[in-house]
């Protein structure tokens, strides 16, 4: 088993821990440095922190998609493709300007793990994962036996894990309203989300499991209608120390609470 | 001990009650798919507890299943049991229950439906497993820790950033 090292960079106004599980090569270490460089370039295009990004300058310019960074037209038909599965759950035009902050986060973590790719393939990796504010894209190689062991904060008790999660090759978000700063705002009526509430998503890339732990932190634990449609793993939703689990498109939790009573 | 067979099929035919009303909630156009749930479901005990992934991940009270059966008063017998697999129209759902002091710990759903099994790598280890009593992440030997979203001064106390400077 080899060793695993982890190298912690800023990035979006929060921080990514990139985890390796290799030896430290040169080889690595451009692998990490490409992967944070897209990170940061998508931050560039996508930040509404910024005036000159492309998101600020299509809402303040008056451009057209066209105009600006390819990507931001790849991000706004996703966006609108979600919003439609979710029923309005997700919605990135619900101040009335293009702001897909709640969808780029995993999207780009996904694109800048790619950085890895050949070194998973020819085994020279290992294992990585990719953690930024805690959504994380888990890759294993093939010829690795490595299992992600994953903690999911508990929403209210600082330190302490609500639930754990074993991952090989995939994605894990968590949503919520619970850690300093996070908010949540229901897209369908424009009002901030109370809280506390937590939902975490696995799924097979980040972009997705993202997009919709966000769409069931939005549902709040009374409503899971949306999930047996969503593309995703399985996951666990928290709010006011009630939870609910679901996994293959059916809620196992609802079992469990039945059963124990 | 047949008692309590019968006491667990009558609690797996709940759950099979339960999954097929989760899974009418979904919409026409897949359900066209779909076979009857079936409900001829039986337990079966199993002679040593299951170690699945689910049994040694963080919850204490999955592991303690001992090698002789004990029944106590709730009439469970400790240990893991698997029931046959039932036909849902997302495909066979398998359920595992574990029993520990008498009580029901734990519900797996170990054989997960799935339309394309592409995502059968993922889901065969991907269901959150609660942990009983709250951990401390050190102690729970996680590799990573999720949350709701931080910001880089969030970041300093948070449970990642001890990980990480344990891995600097």
């Amino acid at each position: 088993m080899t060793a695993a090292f982890t190298v912690v960079e800023p990035v979006m106004g929060t921080v990514a821990s990139i985890t390796v599980v290799s030896e430290r090569t040169e080889r690595v270490e451009r692998a990490i440095a490409a992967c944070v460089a897209r990170l940061r370039d998508d931050e560039r295009v996508f930040s509404t922190y910024r005036d000159d990004s492309d998101i600020s300058r299509l809402r303040d310019e008056g451009l057209e998609l066209g105009d600006v960074d390819p990507r931001v037209a790849e991000v706004a038909a996703d966006c609108r493709d979600l919003r439609e599965r979710s029923g309005g759950r997700f919605d990135a035009h619900w101040r009335g300007w293009f702001d897909p902050t709640g969808y780029v986060k995993g999207w780009s973590t996904d694109a800048a793990t790619r950085a890895f790719d050949e070194l998973l393939a020819d085994g020279e990796v290992e294992a990585v994962g990719v953690n930024v504010g805690g959504d994380m894209r888990l890759r294993t190689a093939a010829t690795s036996d490595h299992v992600w062991r994953i903690g999911i904060a508990h929403p209210t008790h600082e330190g302490e894990l609500l639930a754990t999660v074993e991952v090989v090759d995939g994605a894990v978000a968590t949503s919520g309203t619970s850690e300093r700063g996070a908010h949540l705002v229901d897209p369908r009526t424009g009002v901030h989300l109370a809280g506390p509430v937590s939902a975490t998503v696995i799924a097979d890339d980040l972009t997705t499991a993202d997009a919709w732990a966000t769409v069931a932190a939005i549902a709040g634990i009374d409503d899971l209608d949306w999930m047996p449609v969503a593309p995703v793993a399985s996951g666990i939703v928290w709010e006011h120390g009630r939870t609910r689990r679901f996994a293959g498109r059916v809620e196992v939790s609802a079992f469990h609470d039945a059963l124990v009573g | 001990m047949k008692k309590i067979v019968y006491a667990l099929m009558a609690t797996v035919t709940g759950l099979v009650l339960l999954f097929s009303y989760r899974t009418s909630t979904v919409p026409e156009s897949t359900s066209a798919l779909a076979d009857a749930p079936s409900s001829d479901v039986a337990m079966v005990p199993k002679t040593t507890p299951s170690p699945s992934a689910s049994a040694s991940s963080g919850s204490s009270s999955t592991s303690s299943g001992s090698s002789s059966a004990q029944t106590s008063s709730s009439g469970l017998t400790d240990g893991a049991f698997t029931g046959q697999a039932a036909n849902t129209r997302f495909g066979p759902v398998q359920v595992q229950i574990t029993v520990s002091g008498g009580a029901i710990t734990d519900v797996q759903v170990p054989q997960y439906p799935s339309e394309s099994g592409r995502d059968q790598q993922i889901n065969s280890r991907a269901l959150p497993v609660l942990v009983k009593e709250t951990v401390q992440a050190q102690s729970a030997e996680v590799d990573m820790v999720s949350g709701a979203t931080y910001t880089s001064t969030g970041y300093r106390t948070s449970l990642q950033s001890a990980l990480d400077q344990a891995r600097a």
